[in-house]
């Protein structure tokens, strides 16, 4: 059972900063960690008995690589690059997500008529999007674009289906009954219901999202965070692959972890069971 | 509100079969149709417009999926990739499982594993799949080791959750009535976390796949995911799309047609089951 | 005599082939409070909906009138208390504001009903924050915010436990007795019904009108009173021939 949770909207700003300092506290000693170090430390004895062949670069080598890469601030450059076509390919996959997403959700026709597909969409790796993307529009911006598009509007449609589906009727009857004006109710009624499967749908999309966009560089780009990772593949660099890959898996957890879940966890305030952590 | 408990056995055999008659009318007369037959004539008119050696038509793609179904080619290179995707997959579920029950009973296992966990359920498949290709070149242990990293968090998310979610009161209703351990664990615990296991195969065999299609990509001379890298190589869009569709098929039949049913099953006893579509 | 508030005529409402209300009329005076009672599934709720517009009428008329300066707005109670989970429980009362009404006096009337129901000092908790009863209470709050000329109330108290059901049916006798709003009160409780009501309407198995009588009763009412309980007594007989019409009809069709 859960216990409600007192959320008290003129909690003092003395609270919360307390509040942060803890959750701070919490991160620093916090025992995930200990199993992080326990990896670092197998790896570096690992790398250390193989030492010389390269193959299984050592933390601290890695991390000097990683720091490198940060440092010339090239980073930042290809990071731009990817953005960018993860931005324009994000937006288009939200908006055909929606508007599917709607449609199921709201009629039995459409959600026949597009179910298949969007399962198919579902199960389909992104590899073959990023490979069908690359073969047809080479290295121009659409293909990456395409291949995110594709690969990430079926999970934005399922999670808007969901949540047009939960509407509850009851709630709009009531508002009929106290004659709300339309507006007033797609403001206050209907937005509110869906955000949390729209935000659900954010989380999931951009995870699907960005994985097909750097597949998409691996095959067919001249820049970018999966070109960088290509072209340490073929120089047979691991610690170039893992740096690259580390750092913008980072930038990833910390969008997810830093903005999309407390977003999340945001605007689900009012309902008694706080978001459950991963 | 009445409801009827309806128990299937004893719907008499003609309710069944009429049942069933107008489950197949349900399923023929369908506006699922409608998006095929639309989808494809898009295609081929667009196709036949465009007249490029880059979009193939349908006719084509369906020829090409024919061509290889009937030579055999294509069950030869699926039982490549299914031997490489049971072999990791089973060591994912073994791991998986461990590291599961261990989370999902203490909190201390929990935090320790937590980080490690988000980190790889984050980290894309193409990672592990490079990363083993030029550890293990084209030896089988390449798509085994990335299937085993990429999969194994997805195993872990669900059974901690079904560990989290045993119902203490349960066992201990077991234990005041004297009843052995072994009996507890077969009549208790593990009829409320076989749903769970289920949802961890389900999902964590989706990621496996993946994986190994992309192993096979960057580094193998059979399978699936080789055949479609010799397709990315000559051009030939009609080949990796054929390719994909077949496989994607085939492990859409083993979800829907295997894994979402026996999960259905064995969640029976609860009031709601989980639907995703 | 005192005016009107609702009145239904000729009240027919199919859904698809099952008829559901079934000529139904009925006049309603102001200021009074009518309870309808009946099996569950009668009906009832929807006799409401189709009052406060949820539902079109098959055929027939049902509308609510005012003779007062009141635009005849409802206020509708329901089974569950419908508050928006997103909102607080003050902002759900703002939200129901009626367009003729400005926002600062429906902020004053906000006030003034959520401390008649004894809810001043929660209004800015969530509903998931307070109890049923609490949520039901902020129900009947937003019900009379908005000063209605009639106020519906579908089964409010069957979903709480008997002494806050209690508690809660005296606090709105005295809300009613101080607002001297109509009330239109459903419920499929019998003694809640005759224990409330000016006038009991009984619907039957066919949504017609099968009992409709006055209930002379004084108050405040004890249901240990000898009058009550004979009044009481009468409603159950009326329940038991209508059950009797019941099961011949049934017998008659061949259904066991
Ligand atoms: N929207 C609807 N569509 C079809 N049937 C309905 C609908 N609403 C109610 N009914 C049916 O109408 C009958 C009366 O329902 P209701 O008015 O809710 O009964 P109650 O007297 O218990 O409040 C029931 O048989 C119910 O199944
Ligand atoms: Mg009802």
């Amino acid at each position: 059972m859960s216990v409600a949770v007192n959320v008290s909207p003129n909690s003092t700003s003395l609270a919360a900063s307390k509040r942060f300092a803890k959750s701070f506290k919490g991160i620093i000693f916090h025992k995930g960690w200990l199993a992080i170090l326990m990896v670092l430390v197998i790896w570096q004895i690992i790398s250390f008995f193989l030492g010389g062949r390269g193959l299984v670069p050592s933390p601290a080598r890695t991390a000097a690589t990683m720091w490198g890469v940060l440092a010339s601030g090239e980073f930042f450059v290809q990071l731009g690059d990817s953005l960018v076509r993860l931005l324009i390919g994000f937006v288009l996959a939200m908006t055909l997500g929606m508007i599917v997403g709607v449609l199921m959700g709201s009629r039995w026709f459409w959600n026949e008529f597009f179910k298949d597909i969007v399962i198919l969409g579902l199960s389909l790796p992104g590899l073959v999007y990023a490979l069908l993307s690359v073969v047809i529009f080479g290295t121009k911006l659409l293909a990456p674009v395409m291949a995110i598009l594709f690969a990430s509007y079926p999970f934005i449609a399922v999670n808007i289906r969901e949540g047009v589906k939960a509407l509850d009727k009851d709630l709009l009857d009531m508002t009929q009954a106290y004659k709300i004006g339309k507006w007033k109710v797609v403001q206050q009624v209907i937005i509110p219901s869906l955000l949390p499967h729209i935000l659900a749908a954010i989380r999931t999309g951009f995870t699907i999202a960005w994985k097909a966009s750097v597949l998409t560089e691996v095959f067919g780009a001249t820049s970018g965070i999966g070109y960088m990772i290509r072209f340490n593949f073929q120089m047979f660099a691991v610690r170039g692959i893992l740096a690259w890959s580390l750092l913008f898996g980072g930038v990833m957890i910390l969008i997810e972890y830093g903005i999309l879940v407390p977003a999340e966890r945001h605007f689900a305030r009012w309902r008694p069971q706080i978001l459950e952590e991963v | 509100m009445t409801a009827t408990a309806i128990n299937p056995s004893q719907i008499p055999s003609a309710t069944r079969a009429r049942r069933f008659a107008q489950a197949m009318k349900g399923f023929l007369i369908s506006p699922r149709w409608l998006f095929v037959i639309i989808a494809l004539v898009v295609w081929q008119t667009y196709a036949v417009f465009r007249n490029s050696r880059l979009i193939p038509t349908p006719v084509k793609v369906g020829a090409t999926m024919w061509r290889i179904l009937t030579s055999g080619i294509f069950f030869e290179q699926l039982a490549a990739s299914m031997t490489r995707i049971l072999i990791g997959f089973s060591l994912a579920m073994i791991l998986g499982t461990i590291i599961g029950i261990l989370m999902g009973s203490r909190k201390s296992y929990d935090q320790f594993f937590k980080a490690m966990v988000i980190l790889g359920l984050a980290l894309p498949g193409l990672i592990y799949a490079l990363i083993c290709v030029m550890f293990f070149g084209i030896s089988i242990l390449a798509p085994v080791t990335a299937i085993l990293a990429g999969s194994y968090p997805f195993v872990v998310i669900n059974v901690a959750e079904g560990v989290k979610s045993l119902d203490k009161d349960l066992i201990d209703m077991s234990r005041s009535y004297k009843i052995g351990r072994g009996k507890i664990v077969r009549q208790v615990i593990l009829p409320s976390l076989l749903p769970f296991i289920l949802a961890a195969i389900r999902n964590g065999f989706a990621i496996a796949w993946k994986i190994c299609t992309l192993v096979e990509v960057f580094g193998a001379v059979s399978g699936v995911g080789y055949m479609i890298k010799n397709s990315f190589d000559q051009y030939a869009v009609y080949g990796i799309v054929a390719w994909a569709l077949m496989f994607g098929g085939v492990m859409l039949l083993i979800e829907y047609g295997l894994l979402v049913p026996a999960e259905r099953y064995l969640a029976r006893w609860r009031p709601k089951v989980k639907q995703v579509i | 005599m005192a005016a009107t508030a609702v009145s239904v005529k000729d009240l027919v409402k199919c859904f698809g082939d099952l008829r559901v209300l079934d000529n139904v009329s009925f006049d309603v005076e102001e200021s009074s409070l009518t309870t309808i009672v009946g099996f569950s599934g009668c009906g009832k709720s929807t006799l409401l909906n189709v009052l406060a517009g949820i539902e079109t009428t098959t055929s027939g008329i049902a509308e609510v009138s005012s003779s007062k300066n009141l635009s005849a707005r409802l206020g509708y109670v329901f089974q569950s208390p419908r508050l928006l989970p997103w909102l607080t429980i003050e902002q759900n009362l703002v939200f129901v504001r009626p367009d003729a009404v400005d926002e600062a006096t429906h902020l004053e009337r906000v006030h003034k009903y959520l401390e008649m129901v004894g809810l001043k000092n929660v209004r800015h908790k969530f509903p998931y924050q307070l109890s049923g009863g609490m949520q039901q209470r902020a129900g009947i709050a937003r019900a009379l915010c908005i000063e209605p000329a009639v106020l519906l109330m579908d089964e409010p108290f069957s979903h709480l436990d008997e002494i806050t059901a209690g508690g809660m049916r005296e606090e709105m006798l005295r809300i009613w007795q101080e607002t001297r709003r109509t009330i239109l009160f459903v419920t499929h409780d019998m003694q809640e019904a005759v224990e409330l009501g000016d006038r009991l309407i009984m619907l039957d198995y066919h949504g017609r009108i099968f009992v409709d009588i006055k209930i002379d009763l004084p108050r405040p009412r004890n249901l240990t009173d000898r009058v009550f309980i004979e009044f009481y007594s009468d409603v159950v007989r009326h329940l038991q021939a209508m059950q009797t019409i019941r099961a011949e009809e049934l017998a008659a069709l061949g259904v066991s």
